[in-house]
């Protein structure tokens, strides 16, 4: 990752926590009514890195490291911001309790408190139900996906606190700002209004439950290169149901005329459902996203693909010709499973540098350690992981215990709860 | 490791609410008794003038005369701000806070929860 990249996500934070706190930091007020003001201004601050770091534009994403690595740090800040705004009313409490003691409960209560304190109370009460539903594996991804809505209503109780509490100075940006940003993800990307439309122009069968869809641009097309991945959406279409939330999608082939393809299996209701998607009917693609791949080729290269996670290899392997050495470990359930193997034996007979080791695992955790190369096999090798979270931890930990630097191994989880 | 962060910050929030809640004493009879003064009342500023601290802060603001010594701690400026105004005649005060702006309709149905009488002239 280029340092570019690397630092602009760290950098927007301080900014965006920095400020404010910077702002309202008190003078001459009691230490634990300073540490509340500090408090509460620090986790307003974290809550705004989180709302910037939930917004889909490929070129923030771009400049932040990724996606991937955008959600990753939209968790981390959101409940840090939880964490450090719970201090917020105890920090008042004990301010309370140095007055006198009698008066640290009063000074808690939302029921012996003004609208403006009961608002704060309900945000983070809406804060932690919210969390606590963000955290939970058991829910279906589309009960989730509302229900981490409450987060937001957390947000807006939040503001409502600020006013009523009689904020209007400048640090009403603050409010302000998270506002914006809550109107341009829903604006631009759950509404859909940053998608390029396109049209289904082929649906081939790779594998069992396995489609690949390609698309041509209506309107402009998306510039993307292999490795990445788009969000996608698919309207409806006489006696077929769409999807109006969108999707992420690797892409497996990148045409010249804009036309994409991506690999879709069947692993919930609506992969199952798109399954049945057909010619003519209508897409709108968000994106392109993630920096997967995109140093590949430029060394020697070990690439692991297990199932679906073999399509952005595909892609790359499409686009252009290796100039390196690489192996490419490519492991499916049952031979059903095995999407493109014929296609990828064609290109590894083309090409003397890529060779290819597929391997069907059964039921079975695969030997993947008798298929990695020794250490002295790995030397200079950049290593390429695409698949399951318990293939890429399995073979994280094979690659760091035979000497491969963490800055040479590079995988994309695709986890966007 | 950020749902056991949520998951411990959230326990020990609520063992500290708990905590409060069993061992702040409740507060004496002084603190809580109602107001002697009625809001009808009528109170000269003379008499405003001799509530001019942070723990016993009156201010006549429009014609009428307000105990704000219970919200001071609430209120979000600094107390240096607010203070000197205790036991004054504010009103300009409250109509020009942060560069000359007046506070909102918020902060003025806030403010009535603190009437105890009208400024005798």
């Amino acid at each position: 990752m280029s340092p570019r990249r690397h630092l602009a996500l760290p950098l927007a934070a301080v900014i965006l926590v920095g400020l404010p706190v910077f702002w309202a930091f008190p003078e001459d007020l009691a230490f634990w009514r300073s540490v509340a003001i500090v408090c509460g201004w620090l986790g307003w601050g974290l809550l705004l890195v989180s709302l910037l770091l939930m917004i889909r534009e490929s070129w923030l994403a771009e400049w932040m490291g990724g996606l991937e690595r955008m959600y990753r740090w939209h968790h981390r800040s959101g409940t840090l911001a939880y964490l450090v705004l719970l201090l917020h009313p105890l920090a008042l409490s004990v301010d309370a309790w140095s007055e006198a003691p009698s008066l640290a409960w009063p000074a808690l209560s939302p029921l012996r408190n003004s609208l403006a304190v009961q608002l704060g109370w309900a945000s983070l009460l809406a804060m932690m139900l919210g969390l606590a539903l963000a955290f939970s594996r058991a829910l279906a991804y589309d009960k989730w996906r509302w229900l981490h809505l409450s987060l937001a209503a957390a947000v807006v109780l939040a503001i409502l606190h600020l006013v009523y509490l009689g904020l209007d100075d400048w640090l009403l940006w603050v409010p302000a700002a998270a506002i914006a940003l809550m109107l341009w993800r829903f604006l631009r990307s759950d509404s859909g209004q940053a998608a390029h439309p396109y049209v289904v122009t082929r649906v081939d069968h790779p594998a069992h439950a396995l489609i690949e869809v390609s698309l041509r641009p209506l309107a402009t097309a998306i510039t993307a290169r292999p490795g990445q991945f788009v969000l996608a959406a698919f309207a409806d279409a006489p006696s077929w149901k769409g999807f109006g939330e969108y999707h992420p999608f690797s892409l497996s082939r990148i045409g010249k005329d804009g036309e994409i393809a991506m690999g879709i299996k069947a692993l919930g209701d609506c992969t199952t459902r798109l399954q049945h998607v057909q010619c003519g009917f209508a897409a709108r693609v968000q994106g392109p996203f993630g920096a997967f791949l995109a140093d590949a080729g430029a060394t020697p290269g070990l690439w692991v693909a297990g199932g679906i996670g073999i399509t952005p290899f595909l892609a790359l392997l499409r686009a252009r010709p290796l100039t390196q050495p690489t192996r490419l470990i490519y492991l499916y359930r049952e031979s059903a499973d095995a999407a493109y193997i014929g296609e990828l034996n064609e290109i590894a007979a083309g090409q003397d540098s890529l060779s290819l080791v597929a391997l069907a695992t059964g039921a079975s955790d695969p030997d993947i350690e008798r298929l990695i190369p020794d250490p002295s096999g790995l030397a200079g090798c950049d290593c390429y992981l695409c698949g399951p979270p318990g293939l890429l931890d399995s073979v994280i930990g094979i690659l760091a215990a035979r000497g491969v630097a963490a800055s040479r191994i590079h995988f994309e989880r695709f986890d966007f709860r | 490791m950020m749902r056991v962060a949520f998951t411990v910050g959230t326990g020990l929030f609520c063992v500290a609410v708990l905590l409060v809640w069993l061992f702040s004493p409740p507060p004496s009879p002084t603190i809580e008794a109602p107001q002697p003064i009625l809001p009808a009342s009528r109170i000269p500023l003379a008499e405003v003038s001799r509530h001019g601290q942070a723990d016993d802060c009156w201010m006549a603001i429009e014609g009428k005369v307000y105990d704000l010594t219970p919200y001071l701690p609430l209120h979000p400026t600094k107390p240096g701000i607010i203070v000197p105004w205790c036991g004054q005649e504010a009103s300009e005060a409250y109509r020009t806070k942060t560069r000359g702006r007046p506070h909102s309709a918020e902060a003025g149905e806030l403010l009535e929860k603190y009437l105890i009488g009208q400024l005798a002239e």
